[in-house]
This record gives structure tokens, C-alpha cells and sequence, in this order.
């Protein structure tokens, strides 16, 4: 089935390309930080966290939350099953290349298998990444064969579906629990933190889906249907507004001082959600999109700048704040990552696009 | 159908359990091992196994060194004759003083092991 | 904390050990690094038994002087970053509101709050570093030191901010390019790995005290095993009021302070 992916017109390639030379800027980039050390990035001694782990929290979330299309099992959303999947293991597999890209000596990776600490949140969340990455990929590719086949999909296929569902729930909790439990950065340690998570991810990835299903019908003419976007846009409203109302407690709980970008983030959540609460304009297209767009950007934003660097500010453990700039390396990766990711996802997408039209025909 | 969504259920929870048990608990709770007598010489004229064992098995010897050193403070090796030695990289050196003792087998193999990454090389000293 | 015998026996093994050496290769031999020496303790020690701990005079602590940090930072090769960002440390010295930060600040004198004070790994019996180690690179010896393994820690740094008193640091560079003297006796570091203070478990076997307690002219430091009632750690902590950093966070150092 992959071969579907090598073909294409222009613009396929054009995309493809210049997803292609991205990923080769990163590599290099990548491997100036490998030989140099993680000197060649922003962070410190006391902001020893930056851009890399904000992707990753964001990605992890995005992840997890496709999982709620398999939760909701609903009729409306069969056509949607399989490039849920797909976003999922395409955001796991790059929240997984970004935990390796902030290691310092990522070809130990495997030690975390060999000298397992199972009290260690880490393990446990690095454990269920690669898991629901096996799984989703596993049951997407199936499905997509079963269908080429015009069979229903094998039997094995829905529990390994059922599988994934403890192991996103296994992700967020890991996740949450491990950056809540970090005794000394305020930020982080808010009782809300855990929750605001999780509804901060379901309303980003929802929303990422509902694009992409609108890029796919708009670029292939694949429809996954109105009726299921409107089920995600229900459920990135309900996340959104949960996600919106936290966010406001810890305004007023925590110290964010000057933090221009947090205050982006909160703006651009409670737009895109009073735009998604209204029916009108929920059911118009321009505004889907413009609302789905900023409530990706709001919860993107607030993982990068409203987590880790608090607004340029990051509080370090002795009480000091330190600033973090990301460098160009560090930001030459993370576009690498993202379009190695993109690229993956785009070639999964080819091959479902295909799939479908040669059904349909 | 119902029964396996059970099946599942009841695998998770166990997971979670299992997890949470790991995670909770203070995981060292280790026995008592009783101590070695007190050694009063440390074999250093010797090698410590024969040649060709060592050839093939010196990097699973002293990893196992490592290992048992700095996890378990364990530092006296037994050889099968009955000697001691401390497990320390100087206590092979310290016969083999050789400078390109480890150099001339391993530049020929192309091997490069990362012991000089941390520990001081042979090469790096007067 | 170390007995005569011990002392006599170190000798006679050194001594034995060096004989051996010399007779092998025939001649002095010429590399010196991480000499062999029979260890203090040579059986397996028992977990649990001994748990090592600090306290800190800091009434005798002068202001302005190093030894302490040049002499630890010196025999552990611990490398002089001198951009903040990158820089390394062992023990060091800290303002008042940085070292007790939760600290009842009212009751502190003027004079208290204008001093410095050292800091360093608290060792602490409930430590998060350890907990949060996805390797358990970082982890608790048998006789309480929060040690790392440089050969299997991956450097995800997972244990900097886990640590509420900011005693890791992380390599992010080769540090051999910053070591200014080095020693052949203690190996160093590499790049990409999280470093921190052993409570010199290297001195320890030995049967030597730290470096820090060794060298400081005030005798301001007192180290010794917290599970012997006759220790001279434990007389003082008795006969003393002393205060741990953070004590609310349940972490339980090791490290103790007479203010």
C-alpha cells in the first residue's frame, strides 16, 4: 500500500520536498548538537528545560487525546477512525524524537529498558509513548488494508484499538503527574495542573483533527464528513472552555509577571472557544477554521511559553529567574522534528486518500 | 463482547495497580547480605583469569566491575584460584603498564571504547 | 569516625599493594592514575547500616573564603565554566534567602542574613532526584550518599529540576576543556551527563573525610555516620540547635546547619 504514497501532483511534491529539506536542516543542526553538546542550545543551569520538552509535552497531548475518537464510538466518526490513529502515532512518534533530542547522551536511550526504575514517572510515560505508537500505527495500517480489501477489519485490530485507550489514559496521567510532582518550579506545581492538562490537549488535538480533515477534503476531495466535525468541534468546545477556565485560576494564582505571549494564549482560547459556543458560527467553515486555528495556537503557545518559560521568565528552583532564548540550532530541530513528523503523517494521509478513491471508484 | 471489555478493564486495573504499588512503595527493602571477612592482602602480580579468556572477555569483566563497584560497593574480585584483587581499572594497569597496552589491540580493531571518556588514558599521562 | 586500626591497616595494605606494583613491572610505574589501594571497607557492605551525613558550622564559617570549594572542585576535576549558564558546582557559597528560601525569615538577624552558606547535595534519605531517575542512574547507596552513575545516566536532566536545592548540573560541554588543574587520581566527566557532589566516596574508602571538612581551617564542618548515637556528627546534633534546608518538603537531608 505505501507505494500510494509516491504518487502525486506538483504540489504533493512540492509539500513533500520542502518538508524533505527541512528535515536535512534539522539533521544537521541535530548533529552539530550531538557533537558539541547541548551547549549549542539556549538552556542552562537553571533553565535546564527549553523548546524541546514544550514540544514534547504539546505533541504528547495531541497524541493522547486522538484517542477520543476511538472512545466516542460513534457512527459518524468511522471515517475519521483512521486518520485519528494516524495523527496520533505521527505526534507520538515526534513527542519521542523530542524527548531524544534533549537527552545528552541519547545513544544510552536504551538504557531506561536495561536498568528499568519503575518508581520513575519517566519510564512509565516514555513506556506508554511507545506502546500507543505500536498500537495506533498498527490498527490504522489494518483498518486501511482491510479496507482496500473490502473486508471488515480483523478481530484483533478493534483490541488492539481497546489497548490504546488504557495507554492514552496511561500517557496523561504519567505526564501530568510526573511535571505536577516537580517539588520546586511554581509554575508547574499548581493543584490544576494536572487537569488543566488535559483538557488543554483535548482541546488542541481535537481541533488539529478537525484541520486536517478539512485540509484533506479540501486538497483530495476525501470528505470524513460535517457531522463528524461537529462531534470534535463539541468536544474541543468542552475541552476549550475547561481548559480556558483553569488557565484563568492559575492568572490569578501564580505569579506570571510581564508575560505578553501567556496573555496570547488566554486571549486566543477564549475567542476561539466563544466562537466554537456559538451555533451559527460553529457551523460556518471560515470560522471553524479560524476558531480551530487559534485554540491549537493558544494551547501551543501556552505549552511552550506559558509552562517552560513563563513569558520569557523561567523561575529556577533557588528562587533567581533566569532568562531562555532558544537558538537557531535548537529551533532548526524542532522544525526538523516537526516536518519529519509532518512528512510521516502526510504519507499516511497519501495512502488513505488513495485507499478511499479507489473504493469509492 | 461484554466479556472482553471486562478482560480488558480487569488488565488495566492490574496494570494500574501494579504500577502504583511500584510507585508508592519504597522499593528497598533489600536483605542484609552478610559480610566477607576482612582480606588482608590484594593480589597484584597476577593476571587475574587466563590470557585468552581475558582477550575475549575483558570488556564483560570490567563492566561487571563497574557494575558491582559503584551500584554495590562491592570491590574485591576472586579469581578461580582463590586470589583477590580490587576491582579498579589501575589494578589492570597498574601490571599491564604498558602505554599502548589497550591502544595497539584496539586501534587495529577499530574499536573505541569510551572508558577514556571519564577515566584518564594511559596516553594522557607522563 | 575512623579508628585506629583502621589507619594501621590502610597503611600496611598500601604499602603491600605498592610492593606488588613494583615487583611486577620491574620499575616505579610511570602512570599514577586511580591508584589501587585496598579499600576500608573491603567486604560488601551492609545497606543500611551506615548513613553518612553533614553538619555545618556556619558560625564559624569565614566570609570570603574558598578553601572548601577549590579544594572539592580541585580533586574532583570538576571543571570552571565561567558563563553562569554552563557552570558546574559541587559546593558553593549562597545568600541566606537562597539557601534557606522557606526559612521563618523574621527571626534572622541582620547579621545572619548578610552572611553567605555553603551549599551542596543533601543527600537526603527521601530523595526526588532518585525517584524521578528514569534509569536510576542517580540512586541511593548503601550508606545513604545520592550517588550518580556516570556510566549509565542519559542526560535527560529530569533530576535538575526535580532537586529543590539546585545541586545538579549538567554537562553541556566536554568538561575536560575546562578543568584547570587536573588530578590523574579521580576520573573526570564527559558531555551530556548530570554531575553533583559524592560526599567524597572516593575519600571515604580510603578512610580520609571529605575534602571540604579536611581542608577548612575553622573546622566548621563535622561529617560523620547519622545511625551511630556516638559519633561526634551525632553528640553535636544533640547538644546543638540546627536546621535543615527546606525540612517542609519531606526530603530529609542529610546536610545539617548551626546558624
Amino acid at each position: 500500500m505505501i507505494e500510494k504514497a509516491l504518487k502525486g501532483n506538483r504540489s504533493y511534491w512540492i509539500w513533500t520536498l520542502f518538508l524533505g529539506a527541512l528535515v536535512a536542516s534539522g539533521l544537521s543542526a541535530y548533529y552539530q548538537q550531538r557533537w558539541l553538546g547541548l551547549t549549542v542550545t539556549g538552556m542552562g543551569r537553571e533553565a535546564s528545560w527549553g523548546l524541546y520538552t514544550a514540544q514534547f509535552t504539546f505533541l504528547v497531548g495531541v497524541a493522547a487525546s486522538a484517542v477520543m475518537v476511538t472512545l466516542l464510538h460513534q457512527k459518524e466518526l468511522t471515517k475519521t477512525v483512521i486518520i485519528a490513529l494516524f495523527m496520533a502515532a505521527s505526534a507520538t512518534l515526534m513527542s519521542i524524537l523530542f524527548a531524544v533530542a534533549d537527552m545528552g547522551k541519547p545513544d544510552r536511550l536504551l538504557n531506561i529498558i536495561f536498568y528499568t526504575n519503575p518508581r520513575s514517572l519517566v519510564f512509565w510515560d516514555l513506556l506508554f509513548l511507545s506502546g500507543y505508537l505500536a498500537t495506533t500505527l498498527t490498527a490504522g495500517w489494518a483498518m486501511l488494508g482491510a479496507e482496500k480489501k473490502g473486508v471488515p477489519p480483523p478481530a484483533w485490530v478493534k483490541s488492539l484499538l481497546n489497548l490504546s485507550i488504557p495507554l492514552a489514559v496511561g500517557i496523561f496521567f504519567a505526564t501530568a503527574f510526573l511535571y505536577g510532582g516537580l517539588p520546586d518550579l511554581s509554575l508547574w506545581v499548581t493543584g490544576v495542573l494536572a487537569l488543566r492538562f488535559i483538557a488543554s490537549a483535548f482541546a488542541a488535538g481535537m481541533a488539529l483533527l478537525i484541520l486536517v480533515t478539512l485540509i484533506v477534503k479540501k486538497t483530495k476531495g476525501l470528505d470524513t464528513g460535517k457531522e463528524a466535525r461537529e462531534k470534535l468541534a463539541m468536544v474541543a468546545t468542552y475541552a476549550g472552555v475547561a481548559n480556558v477556565l483553569l488557565l484563568g485560576v492559575q492568572f490569578f494564582t501564580t505569579f506570571y509577571g510581564n508575560a505578553p505571549l501567556l496573555w496570547f494564549s488566554l486571549i486566543a482560547g477564549v475567542v476561539s472557544v466563544a466562537i466554537l459556543l456559538i451555533p451559527a458560527s460553529r457551523k460556518s467553515q471560515q470560522w471553524l477554521v479560524a476558531a480551530c486555528t487559534a485554540l491549537v495556537l493558544s494551547v501551543w503557545v501556552d505549552k511552550s511559553a506559558g509552562l517552560l518559560i513563563g513569558g520569557e521568565l523561567f523561575p529556577a528552583p533557588l528562587g533567581s529567574i533566569v532568562t531562555y532564548a532558544p537558538t537557531s540550532t535548537e529551533m532548526f530541530v524542532v522544525a526538523g522534528i516537526w516536518s519529519f513528523g509532518s512528512l510521516l503523517f502526510t504519507a499516511l494521509l497519501k495512502v488513505v486518500v488513495a485507499v478511499k478513491a479507489e473504493h469509492r471508484g | 463482547m461484554k466479556s472482553r471489555k471486562l478482560l480488558w478493564l480487569v488488565t488495566f486495573a492490574a496494570i494500574s495497580l501494579f504500577a502504583a504499588f511500584y510507585l508508592f512503595s519504597n522499593g528497598e527493602a533489600e536483605t542484609p547480605q552478610k559480610p566477607l571477612a576482612r582480606v588482608s592482602v590484594v593480589d597484584s602480580t597476577k593476571c587475574i583469569a587466563p590470557k585468552e579468556f581475558m582477550r575475549a572477555n575483558h570488556m564483560q569483566v570490567l563492566h561487571g566491575w563497574e557494575r558491582s563497584v559503584v551500584r554495590d560497593g562491592d570491590r574485591v574480585h576472586i579469581a578461580s584460584n582463590g586470589s583477590r584483587f580490587q576491582k579498579s581499572l589501575g589494578t589492570c594497569l597498574g601490571c599491564h603498564n604498558n602505554r599502548l597496552f589497550c591502544f595497539s589491540c584496539h586501534s587495529y580493531a577499530n574499536v573505541k571504547p569510551k572508558c577514556w571518556n571519564c577515566h584518564l588514558s594511559p596516553m594522557e599521562t607522563q | 569516625m575512623m579508628n585506629e586500626q583502621r589507619r594501621e591497616f590502610i597503611k600496611k595494605t598500601a604499602l603491600g599493594v605498592f610492593v606488588g606494583l613494583g615487583a611486577a613491572s620491574g620499575l616505579v610505574p610511570a602512570f599514577s592514575l586511580e591508584k589501587t589501594a585496598l579499600p576500608v571497607w573491603d567486604e560488601k557492605p551492609v545497606p543500611g547500616k551506615i548513613r553518612w551525613g553533614m553538619l555545618i558550622d556556619t558560625r564559624k564559617c569565614k566570609e570570603g573564603c574558598q578553601q572548601c570549594v577549590a579544594a572539592c572542585h580541585h580533586e574532583h576535576n570538576v571543571p570552571a565554566f565561567k558563563n553562569r549558564r554552563e557552570e558546574i558546582r559541587w559546593i558553593w557559597k549562597n545568600s541566606y534567602k537562597n539557601v534557606f528560601p522557606t526559612a521563618d525569615n523574621a527571626g534572622a538577624s541582620k547579621e545572619i542574613q548578610s552572611r553567605t552558606f555553603l551549599s551542596l547535595c543533601n543527600h537526603c534519605a527521601d530523595s526526588p532526584c532518585t525517584q524521578i531517575c528514569p534509569t536510576g542512574a542517580t540512586f541511593k547507596r548503601w550508606d545513604g550518599i545520592v550517588e550518580i552513575d556516570y556510566h549509565r545516566c542519559i542526560g535527560c536532566r529530569f533530576c535538575m529540576p526535580a532537586c529543590p536545592y539546585g545541586s545538579l548540573s549538567f554537562n553541556w560541554q566536554d568538561p575536560r576543556t575546562a578543568i584547570v588543574d587536573p588530578v590523574t587520581a579521580y576520573p573526570t566527566r564527559e558531555q551530556g551527563v548530570v554531575e553533583k557532589c559524592n560526599f567524597c566516596s572516593d575519600r571515604l574508602i580510603k578512610g580520609l573525610q571529605p575534602a571540604c571538612v579536611e581542608v577548612c581551617p575553622e573546622q566548621a564542618l563535622v561529617f560523620g555516620d547519622l545511625n551511630d548515637p556516638a559519633s561526634d556528627i551525632r553528640v553535636l546534633l544533640e547538644s546543638n540547635v540546627t536546621m535543615q534546608r527546606k525540612p517542609e518538603l519531606g526530603t530529609k537531608p542529610s546536610v545539617f546547619y548551626i546558624i
